[in-house]
């Protein structure tokens, strides 16, 4: 209950944000020296034809009012065409999605599971020698983002070893099923473990890279907030009644400490979504990615702005999801 | 004695590293052993020299237009240095103005500010960058420009929180009541108090404008084609991974040490400047 | 047979390569069914004891020597398993900070049930039960729904109540409180104490009780052990120990505490403060020696063992003790001159707006207080937290914007905050802070902190050099201490340097905050002392914030009693005391 009524709230907060996002979107394309009517049309089209494109399109009006008419197409799902891929641009967001977000989603997981147990380790080498070299070993690991080491796998994995995959989704000559998108969840639903297995291990690879990249900010907060919450009173007092070391770790600290961290977490989670981008790059991933670097490069407006509204979308939803969990797990948040 | 900063093992080996990534863009016309845009179309995709095939001339090999990597590595450090400094120092400028007028006078300003970072957040920072390059148009100063406006947030946001701590201590509170205007107490009380936190954030950037720079080369959005970028060699490198992994390895490592050294003296001058062990609170 | 014995007990750190002493050949004994108070200034060591019995003491110290015995069982060398069954069982602890010694996260049924499960209690419905009853023996109502709360959820008093419950739970046979009350309000305080009283004769558990406060040991103890610089130098039954002092410190510690009822006497001011662990390990013989009024060349040779049987002194002047005196005149307040009120305030108020736009919670700080300050006078604004009166100096200040009513200062309206406004108010009144930590910033030089108002002004730098001279010379510190920066002085010359700033530019009315609350009751004295010279020299009028009744008798010729944001009471001080009308202040005057 609480956290419907937290989600809602958040939710509610995210509707401006959108709209401004959008605005700022819808204004800043605008600015481009590129006239999406002239792109739109065969090369050979007349003047008067590009002039008739653009008023079709709305371009010749002020640009309030093309911001208005794009909002009410919009809301209805209508979001333009792709310019280079001529078709519609919403639907061509909405076949690249999914693949994106199970690649974070993916990544999310390694990052928590590397993030949370790496803090916890980095907080039991606390005063001893082993600490400064930990620390170092943080602090350079933080020195390697998501495309160095998407780069460094292929090196290592692909190139010289030749023990995984690099490229696409899945094995050449699979299908993809095709029911939600989700390749995981799809190979389930549809009852084929072999297409299961293959997207998986194309997962991996891209998965880690961007997973590690993100991990040691969480792994420096967790192990922050531990010792932050070791000077606590409270821990001391368990101790004075004698609760034992383990359990005040796991059920009186950690409970505590895993709130900022959790707060870092969400942030990192939209950070973490545009490092994707890259990795789809490189491992030639058909997502967002590289759906937004092809519409950039050929300057395809209507693509740019739905990819951008749908990064935005998803980290405004993770946000809230965040804050809601966030709510659940500190009751000081609570009413009275 | 000396400060205590300058005593950090992981400050002297940052600034090491740092100040080596700087030596060689300054003086790469110097220390390149070739010119870097030279093509010699008979010895391309030479491998590194202690490799089979090297060529003691090359010492990283050549590229796939017979370029010397080595000379190209020194002259990308140019690129990528001006634009760390030049674009975290103009990040920090623009949010550190933006945190203490927030943090300070609270109020509808701090909503607004605060508003335009929850915008801001709702994009992840390599996305928001691209958009606005494809709006720009390529070239270093773009660059800049697009880091600035990307990451003025990462400054205002964590100077904002350290600044409403300290307006809140009492001694800033005694400067006001002994008649120092608003702005004599910002800049006499608050800013001498946030500056650690904000060398330290600029610090970071640096390693954050880095990588920022070479992504958006690497798709090719980031400076001229004709400019010499590590971002471009990494992309360049990857065709040619077979048979000259040097072309790949060498951009890779070079960003690697770049930022490594940023961030030691980064996490050194945290540790050494913590401005709570000197105000007594933890 | 004792219960708790130390003997010879050391506990020592090492500072830059040296083993400095922190407790030094502790000798105590407490039998079962006894209250022994362990009474001392901060950095008198009695909190270390207490950590010591459940080896909990800071990272970096350690017990070098002695044995520290409970139950005939050395604790100090018992296996950390053995001592972890004892802890919460048959030795139980009572915090200082109930607020902050309950976990946010857990819930009080949460954390009941794990000490009951500890205790070895297995079934769920059990623990459960067992948390009512102990919960219902502490005299918390609703006991059942109680274990569903969180912390944040209870007042202070309830969590300690909470906290007592847990500790006495197990009918443990020794129980440690360290400062129990000092985190409570006046009357909270004197009902925790009568708590702990009324569940330890039940039980027939032995206490070791941790205070600085003499008053409360008297009161609750039956026998107290005296400490300075870690060692004991008096102890003995709490009645006779604390009537009739035998030792100097003892003596001068009484004499220094303002006293609530009687006549009002000048306070004893013991010249500095305890010397830092390095200062005292570097002494040679009684360590009380350089403050001490009865010291001459034959106490700096060996520190005077404890001697005596029921009643033991460390002194070589014992017998002189009963002869140290207050200063026999108190400073008289300069005589009031029939003037114009300097402050008037009428009807003021402030109200918080809290919550969303939708729920609306208004928080009534202060609710239409009106009162007068004539020049040079001195009023006192006591209160419990949460009562106002900090809001209350704030709005006098301008520091916050009233949501209504009226302040006159020196007959120009401040009401409003306009530019005008705020230069009168600059010149005519000035504030002391509660926290000189907060209040000095760590990066200037005393001289810059002191003359700060001179360089808003536009003094050049000789005039704010010798101003700064002449006001450290006032404040009874050293000329040198100019060129220092506030890290590196005590909490009692920070407080004097947070004083000479408020009077710089000599405002007619000062306004402070809690500003002796928090230091030990010697320091205390001294700036109790300090603040009537400079009264007599400069004649300034204050208003005094503070939650200690007993300095408010001492300082101030009137007092204003808040209660939830209202004054209830006021008038001149004695009679406030002598026969209070509200039943709020009459409340107060009983807990003190």
């Amino acid at each position: 209950m609480i956290l419907l009524a937290a989600l809602g709230r958040r939710l509610v907060t995210a509707v401006p944000i959108l709209f401004v996002v959008s605005m700022l979107l819808f204004a800043a394309l605008r600015v481009l020296p590129v006239d999406p009517a002239a792109m739109s049309m065969p090369p050979n089209a007349t003047k008067d034809e590009i002039e008739a494109a653009r008023r079709e399109m709305g371009l010749d009006r002020p640009l309030p009012e093309q911001y208005v008419l794009w909002l009410g197409r919009a809301a209805r799902g209508d979001f333009g065409r792709s310019i280079h891929h001529r078709r519609d641009a919403g639907k061509l967001v909405a076949e690249a999605l999914p693949g994106t977000i199970e690649l974070a989603m993916a990544a999310m997981v390694v990052a928590s599971g590397l993030g949370l147990g790496g803090g916890l380790l980095l907080f039991m080498l606390r005063g001893r020698r082993m600490e400064p070299v930990a620390e170092t070993a943080t602090t350079l690991m933080m020195s390697v983002p998501e495309f160095l080491w998407a780069l460094l796998f292929i090196f290592v994995f692909g190139v010289a070893l030749q023990a995984m995959p690099f490229t696409g989704r899945l094995d050449p000559g699979m299908k993809l099923p095709g029911i939600t998108g989700f390749l995981l969840l799809d190979s389930v639903l549809a009852g084929r473990p072999d297409i299961l297995w293959s997207a998986m291990v194309h997962l991996l690879l891209p998965a880690v890279a961007l997973g590690l990249a993100f991990a040691p900010p969480i792994m420096r907060v967790l192990r922050a907030s531990l010792i932050d919450t070791y000077h606590e009173d409270y821990i001391r007092q368990a101790r004075l009644r004698g609760i034992s070391e383990g359990r005040i770790l796991l059920r009186h600290a950690l409970k505590n400490a895993i709130l900022p961290t959790l707060t870092l977490m969400g942030v990192q989670f939209g950070f973490l979504f545009g490092g994707s981008l890259l990795v789809e790059v490189i491992y030639s991933f058909p997502g967002m990615g590289n759906l937004m670097v092809d519409a950039v490069r050929n300057a395809d407006l209507p693509i740019i702005q739905v990819v951008g509204l749908a990064y935005c979308v998803v980290v405004l939803v993770i946000n809230s999801l965040v804050d809601g969990l966030y709510l659940v797990l500190n009751p000081r948040l609570r009413p009275r | 004695m000396m400060p205590r900063w300058m005593r950090s093992a992981r400050v002297l080996a940052g600034l090491g590293l740092a100040a080596l990534m700087l030596v060689c863009a300054m003086a790469a016309p110097w220390l390149a052993p070739h010119d870097p845009d030279e093509q010699d179309l008979l010895a391309m995709l030479l491998p590194a020299a202690w490799q089979a095939g090297g060529d003691e001339t090359h010492l990283l090999g050549t590229d796939g237009l017979g370029r010397d990597v080595l000379s190209r590595l020194l002259y990308g450090a140019r690129v990528a240095m001006t634009v760390a400094v030049t674009a975290s120092f103009g990040a920090a400028l623009a949010g550190a103005i933006t945190a203490y007028v927030a943090g300070y006078l609270g109020g509808w300003m701090d909503w607004l500010i605060g508003r335009a970072i929850d915008v801001w957040m709702s994009f992840p920072p390599v996305i928001l960058s691209l958009i606005l390059m494809t709006g720009l148009g390529t070239g270093a100063r773009n660059v800049v420009l697009a880091i600035v406006l990307v990451d003025w947030t990462r400054f205002c946001r964590v100077l904002r929180a350290e600044v409403i701590v300290v307006t809140q201590r009492d001694y800033v509170t005694a400067a006001r009541l002994a008649g120092f205007s608003h702005l004599r107490t910002v800049l006499k009380e608050i800013v001498p108090a946030t500056m650690p936190l904000l060398v330290t954030l600029l610090t970071l950037e640096m390693g954050i404008a880095v990588v920022v720079e070479a992504i958006l080369s690497f798709v090719g959005l980031g400076v001229k084609s004709d400019q010499i970028a590590w971002g471009q060699m990494i992309a360049d490198g990857r065709e040619a991974v077979y048979q000259a992994p040097w072309n790949l390895l060498a951009p890779v490592l070079a960003i690697f040490v770049a930022v490594a050294g940023f961030n030691l003296l980064g996490d050194g001058l945290r540790r050494s400047l913590d401005v709570r062990t000197l105000e007594g609170r933890e | 047979m004792s219960l708790l014995v130390a003997r010879r007990l050391t506990v020592a750190t090492r500072i830059g390569g040296t083993i400095v002493p922190v407790i030094r050949g502790l000798d105590i004994a407490l039998a079962p069914g006894k209250v022994l108070g362990l009474v001392g200034e901060s950095g008198a060591g009695k909190s270390m004891i207490g950590r010591s019995i459940a080896q909990l003491l800071p990272p970096g110290f350690g017990v070098t020597g002695g044995t520290l015995e409970f139950d005939g069982k050395d604790l100090v060398r018992m296996p950390t398993n053995a001592r972890r069954s004892l802890l919460g069982r048959d030795i139980a602890f009572i915090p200082q900070e109930p607020l902050s010694a309950l976990n946010p996260v857990l819930t009080i049924g949460d954390q009941m049930a794990e000490h009951f499960t500890h205790l070895g209690v297995r079934s769920q419905p059990q623990r459960l039960a067992r948390a009512v009853t102990a919960l219902e023996a502490v005299h918390l109502r609703d006991a059942a729904d109680l274990l569903t709360r969180y912390p944040h959820q209870l007042s202070g008093g309830m969590c300690q109540r909470v906290l007592i419950a847990m500790a006495f739970a197990s009918r443990p046979r020794l129980v440690v409180a360290d400062e129990p009350t000092t985190a409570l309000d006046v009357t909270v305080q004197a009902r925790i104490v009568s708590l702990m009283a009324e569940l330890q004769r039940r039980d027939g558990t032995a206490v070791l009780f941790i205070t600085h406060d003499l008053r409360l040991a008297g009161r609750i103890c039956d026998d107290v052990a005296v400490l300075y610089g870690g060692a004991v130098v008096e102890q003995g039954p709490a009645r006779v120990v604390l009537e009739t002092p035998r030792h100097p410190y003892t003596r001068c510690l009484q004499l220094a505490n303002p006293a609530l009822s009687g006549p009002r006497r000048a306070l004893y001011a013991l010249p500095d403060q305890m010397p830092g662990l390095q200062a005292l390990a570097n002494l040679h013989g009684c360590h009380f020696a350089p403050r001490c009024p009865l010291a001459g060349p034959e106490c700096r040779v060996t520190p005077p063992p404890l001697s005596g049987n029921a009643r033991q002194v460390a002194c070589l002047h014992s017998p002189l003790t009963a002869g140290i005196m207050s200063p026999v005149t108190l400073p008289r307040p300069p005589t009031a001159v029939a003037a114009d009120a300097l402050l008037t305030v009428r009807g003021l108020a402030k109200t918080y707006r809290t919550g969303t736009f939708f729920r609306r919670r208004d928080t009534h700080a202060v609710v239409a207080a009106s009162f007068d300050i004539t020049p040079g006078q001195f009023v006192a604004v006591v209160g419990e937290s949460g009562s106002g009166k900090s809001t209350l100096g704030r709005l006098v200040m301008g520091l916050e914007r009233p949501t209504a009513g009226s302040i006159l200062l020196a007959g120009q309206e401040v009401t409003r905050s306009s530019e005008a406004a705020r230069r009168h108010r600059i010149r005519t009144a000035q504030m002391v802070f509660q926290d000189p930590q907060s209040a000095l910033n760590p990066r200037r030089r005393v001289a810059d902190i002191v003359t700060a108002a001179l360089a808003a002004a536009g003094s050049d730098k000789a005039t704010r050099a010798r101003r700064a001279g002449e006001l450290l010379a006032e404040m009874g510190l050293a000329p040198e201490i100019a060129a220092r920066t506030p890290a590196q002085l005590s909490g009692g010359q920070r407080q004097r340097v947070n004083i000479a700033r408020a009077l710089c530019i000599l405002p007619q009315l000062l306004v402070a905050d809690e500003i002796v609350s928090g230091l030990d009751v010697s320091v205390q004295a001294q700036l109790l002392a300090l603040l009537q010279r400079l009264r007599q020299e400069h004649a300034f009028a204050m208003l005094f914030i503070s939650h200690d009744l007993s300095v408010v008798r001492h300082l101030c010729d009137r007092v204003l009693v808040m209660y939830r944001g209202q004054i209830v009471e006021q008038g001149a001080t004695e009679d406030v005391f002598a026969y209070p009308a509200h039943a709020y202040t009459k409340a107060l005057l009983a807990a003190a």
